[in-house]
């Protein structure tokens, strides 16, 4: 049975595969999508992999915040293996013309870098740009803080107090990627000359931390478990299989939305599949039924075409994944020098594997339906052309099925994080299922419209109601990838208004830190005059400032294991505390209250609701604090809502100011300031109040503005993959119907209809199928979007309507330009050729 | 009369009804026709008097509204599609006015078909003896549409005598050629029926060709008009 299958598969595969370039197009794309964001990922992995050693600056990395490594703790690094120690703060830096900018400083000791190579131009070793000479210590800096305080190479320059040479421009450092976000350009100089700038006085933010490379034959657990007993779980020991993890999760992020752009062209594309079959399967009715004439059973029927559709669905996969294998290659050659990250590119077989399962499962799931009607092909249809095979729950529905489970399943299982993949496939099923039956309204709604038109709107609306209108087809496929692409659009374009419009009118423009609270007041007065203006309020901010970490609730120590990944953050480092007497203004308290102003009893404290929660903590409970060296035990007396990116008094915990007595709190203040009292401020803060750093949020905002512009052409050309797909199901359709087009047209004139009203008609069928797709998209894409603005970001929700209008515009127009090219063809032909072939 | 058990064909107060869009259409009417072993009958009758849906019925391709189909003793009516199918194999071959010969296969394969359907080793031998016996032995390698009509419908000839059937149906098998492939068409047929000795169910409007079998069952209305009259 097999044999014969395969022996009748191969003969009608001779006439080749003409019925099915969409078929092939819409399966190559998607799996194509799918492997070259694997592939893609993949590479960098495996360049991060292979440089692991050089990310993370040696084989282990030790840091700790806000203190020295003790003469014990040095004793345990320097048996476990070569060390290498550096420090690491904020600066102001200052150019002799009196322009200052925040720079990262950092100070390195001798053996700088253990593993890896610091690349400079002006400068031919670390150690000849950092030496000392005539008295002052050399620094490598980046070219940005040359261009800002317009600054050349041998020009000397402040960080703080501290007074340096500018010798090299730092291009790369071996361990910059395991250190993450900068605010500023990075300063790097001896460790000896931080180390006199004062920078690493006890409470001031520094941090230390430790590089070893282990001797050879060390093993890597242990050597970190000895160094985590060291330091008493009180710093972070990171080893070199674990260099960048937020660039793994980044990595991860990335080839799961790329990805599923492919599976949503997979999806939208499967239109396309499941057209080409069926269009193919009714070409061959008269065979299948004459084969059925000559003995055949419905089985061998659906076999031979089973073969036959398995083998060009390989040849679709085959060709994607050639694509998709490829692209990353090509792609890589030619931006690999640009690239932040080390990427290795090549060629892997697992994102090919499972590009190629995605690809199969997709074919499965959308031609088992046409071929278990083509199974039921009634012979009769040899005598009456308008029999046609039931579609009846068998074999193949049920395999159908299957399939399509059993790619959604695999979509969620392979997720970095299933729950949002299941939420995310979940929502394109549901589009799918809503567009569908949108199409399937529309063509009925055309049907019951075409009795009040005339000429070609009637031509047109008879055409969308019939039994292969392209509403049922390309409507859903082409609104399918609108959606995707209206969700990225209204997602960035909230998101870039967010940080370029909302977050500067919100959020402070300045952030003054390590401002000493003895000298607070004096502050306040020199930011009074360099802004021109009286500091109320509404534009000005001060308060206390110390970190510290949460260590116990109710008396037992904290779990990260029980506490949501989402709120981790604020339990497994030290985050911002503040001490406040009164209620600030929009405190945002959802329960309990505030104590008086001048209370003096035991701690109490007001946490960030969220926190709170994620720590199982509620109102009343004791919960412990480390904070400057010591343990502080305060009751919960509010909960409240922090709006983290606002004007106010931010800090997840906010203790009474008793709590800490007798302890100097350093002090943070926020302003609100135009661009030139920003200018201002930071040049006269240089006179009195060196140490005190500045942070522009305005301009970490534009960086991110400019970031978002950078990305959102990519980001949307991705995206537009999905509508590719749809197009492709579109053109799919209309080639489909284009020898019934051609009859119709030929009957059209000969009825005395102009080419003009054909085109018309045509025209208006396809664009209706256009706006259909365009708005149902765009609505879809919409309710996709709003809540990962709102929810996810929690930013405040726009809508980019000229990327509404064009999205709906450019779907009507391509299926407009469709039906144009759909009845150019048809027109082309001579009626009487085209009648007499009937 | 033939014995009733031993006639490849017997059909039992048939009936067909089709549905349709403006309303149920009744096809056949209550037909009684029997077809013995070897036997040659002709179906006449006008167009739309049910000459080809009889046949499809017959033949097991459409189930009857009503009555019974016993084909070799086997009653259709009580047999699925399937079951159906695998007692046509060998036994009964069809001929059809436009051909339907599968367009992806050459004529060669074409004729082997069947008897590959039906498991026979020595398909291709066999497929090639009858290209020979219809004068295609030349054309084995062609593929339908490299045919004119009447090599085709003698490749149809050819497939559907190929398993040696006891029976038969051919449907206006000369409606679509010309005069002189249509005189060659039909005599071939009833030449290589006379030599396999297979029944034959022959529909056709041309009274000359109905008048070369045994006897013509003429149809009206999906009733039989004029039963057994035997040819002339």
């Amino acid at each position: 049975m097999i044999a014969l299958s395969l022996r009748f598969a191969a003969r009608e595969l001779r006439a080749g595969v003409r019925g099915f370039r969409i078929f092939l197009a819409c399966l190559a794309l998607g799996v194509a999508a799918i492997a070259a964001a694997g592939s893609t990922a993949e590479a960098f992995r495996q360049g991060l992999a292979s440089q692991a050693r050089e990310i993370l600056g040696g084989d282990l990395s030790i840091s700790i915040q806000q203190r020295r490594f003790t003469p014990a703790e040095r004793q345990v690094l320097e048996k476990t293996g070569k060390v290498v120690f550096s420090v690491a703060s904020k600066a102001m830096a200052e150019a002799p013309s009196g322009d200052r900018r925040l720079v990262e400083l950092r100070g390195v000791g001798p053996g700088y870098p253990l593993a890896g190579k610091v690349t400079l131009t002006g400068a031919a070793s670390v150690d000849e740009a950092l030496a000392v000479r005539d008295g002052v210590a050399g620094a490598a800096v980046e070219q940005a803080l040359l261009d800002r305080l317009h600054l050349r190479l041998g020009d000397r320059f402040l960080a703080g107090n501290l007074p340096l040479v500018a010798r090299a421009v730092l291009l790369d450092e071996p361990d910059r990627l395991s250190r993450g976000f900068a605010l500023g350009p990075r300063v790097l100089t001896g460790m000896k000359a931080v180390e006199g700038g004062g920078f690493l006085a006890p409470g001031l933010p520094f941090g230390e931390t430790a590089r070893v490379a282990l001797p050879p034959g060390a093993d890597l657990q242990r050597s970190k478990s000895v160094l985590v007993q060291a330091i008493k779980g009180a710093g972070r020991v990171r080893d070199r299989d674990d260099a960048a993890p937020g660039i793994h999760r980044l990595i991860d992020q990335l080839e799961y939305f790329l990805g599923f752009i492919g599976l949503a062209s997979l999806v939208a594309g499967g239109l396309g599949v499941f057209g080409a079959v069926s269009a193919y399967l009714e070409v061959r009715k008269p065979a299948i039924a004459t084969l059925k004439a000559l003995g055949a059973e419905g089985a061998l029927v659906r076999d031979v075409y089973l073969i036959q559709i398995g083998a060009l669905a390989a040849m679709g996969v085959a060709l994607g994944l050639a694509v998709g294998a490829a692209a990353p290659l090509v792609l890589g050659a030619m931006v690999k020098d640009q690239l932040p990250i080390p990427a290795l590119f090549a060629v892997y077989p697992w994102p090919l594997a499972k590009a190629a399962a995605f690809g199969l499962l997709s074919a499965a799931a959308f031609s088992l339906a046409p071929l278990g009607r083509a199974r039921s092909t009634p012979p009769a249809s040899l005598f009456r052309s308008d029999l046609s095979g039931a579609l009846k729950i068998g074999p193949e529905i049920v395999g159908a099925v299957l399939a399509a489970v059993g790619l959604a399943a695999m979509a969620v299982v392979t997720a970095p994080t299933p729950l949002a993949a299941g939420i995310m496939i979940a929502g394109v099923a549901v589009s799918f299922g809503l567009l569908w039956a949108l199409g399937w309204g529309a063509a009925v709604l055309a049907g019951k419209a075409r009795n009040g038109a005339r000429g070609p709107l009637r031509i047109g609306l008879a055409n969308l109601s019939g039994p292969h209108s392209a509403a049922r087809t390309a409507a859903p496929a082409i609104g399918l990838g609108v959606a995707l692409l209206a969700a990225v659009v209204l997602i960035q374009s909230s998101l870039l208004k967010q940080v370029s419009e909302v977050a500067p009118q919100t959020a402070p423009a300045l952030v003054f830190t390590d401002l000493s609270g003895d000298r607070a007041q004096a502050f306040d007065g020199e930011v009074a005059r360099a802004f021109g203006q009286p500091l109320t309020p509404d534009i000005y901010l001060r308060a206390p400032f110390v970190t510290g970490r949460i260590v116990a609730v109710r008396g037992a120590p904290i779990v990260l294991d029980r506490i949501p990944k989402s709120e981790r953050w604020a339990y497994d480092n030290d985050i911002s505390m503040s001490a406040l007497g009164p209620q600030p203004a929009n405190a945002g308290i959802i329960e309990g209250r505030w104590w008086p102003a001048g209370y003096a009893g035991p701690p109490q404290v007001a946490m960030d609701v969220d926190v709170a929660k994620g720590g199982g903590v509620k109102l009343g409970d004791l919960v412990t604090f480390g904070v400057l060296g010591q343990e502080i035990e305060a009751r919960v007396a509010v909960l409240r809502k922090v709006e983290f990116g606002g004007f106010g008094a931010s800090f997840p915990l906010v203790l009474n100011p008793s709590a800490f007595e007798g302890a100097s709190l350093r002090q943070v203040a926020i302003a609100k300031a135009s661009k030139v009292q920003e200018a201002a401020v930071i040049r006269a803060l240089g006179a009195n109040f060196p140490e005190v750093n500045v942070i522009s949020v305005r301009e970490q905002l534009e960086a991110a503005t400019d970031l978002f512009d950078r990305l959102a052409l990519a980001v949307r050309a991705a995206a537009a993959v999905a509508a590719l797909a749809g197009l492709l199901v579109l053109t799919g359709a209309i080639a489909a119907r284009a020898r019934a087009r051609t009859r119709e047209a030929a009957i059209l004139k000969v009825l005395g209809a102009s080419r003009l009203q054909i085109l018309a008609a045509y025209v208006l069928e396809y664009g209706a199928v256009g706006v259909i797709a365009g708005l149902a998209g765009v609505g879809l894409g919409y309710a996709a979007a709003w809540p990962v603005v709102v929810k996810v970001f929690q930013a405040q929700w726009s809508v980019d309507w000229t990327g509404v209008v064009v999205l709906v515009g450019g779907a009507a127009l391509a299926a407009g330009i469709g039906g144009l090219l759909a009845a150019f063809q048809a027109l082309s032909k001579r009626p009487a050729p085209a009648l007499r072939a009937e | 009369m033939s014995d009733a058990t031993a006639d490849p064909l017997v059909l039992e107060n048939v009936s067909l009804t089709l549905p349709s869009a403006a309303g149920p259409v009744e096809i056949l009417r209550g037909l009684d026709v029997r077809v013995g072993q070897g036997e040659r009958v002709a179906l006449v009758g006008p167009s739309g008097s049910g000459k080809s849906s009889l046949i499809a019925v017959a033949a097991g391709l459409e189930q009857p509204s009503g009555g019974r189909v016993l084909l070799f003793g086997q009653d259709l009516t009580k047999l699925d599609e399937d079951r159906r199918a695998r007692l046509r194999r060998g036994r009964i071959s069809l001929v059809f006015q436009s051909f339907h010969l599968l367009p992806n296969m050459t004529a060669e394969e074409n004729v082997a078909a069947p008897l590959e359907i039906d498991g026979r080793r020595d398909a291709t031998a066999t497929s090639r003896e009858w290209l020979a016996r219809v004068g295609l032995w030349g054309r084995a390698r062609h593929y339908p549409h490299q045919l004119s009509g009447g090599e085709q419908q003698r490749v149809a000839l050819a497939r559907a005598l190929a398993p040696r059937p006891a029976l038969l149906f051919a449907d206006e098998p000369t409606g679509n050629l010309d005069a002189a492939n249509a005189a060659h068409v039909a005599t071939l047929m009833f030449d290589l029926v006379i030599e396999t000795g297979a029944a034959l169910v022959l529909v056709t409007h041309d009274e000359v060709l109905a008048a070369r079998a045994d006897r013509a069952v003429r149809l009206r209305d999906g009733r039989v008009a004029q039963a057994s009259v035997a040819a002339a």
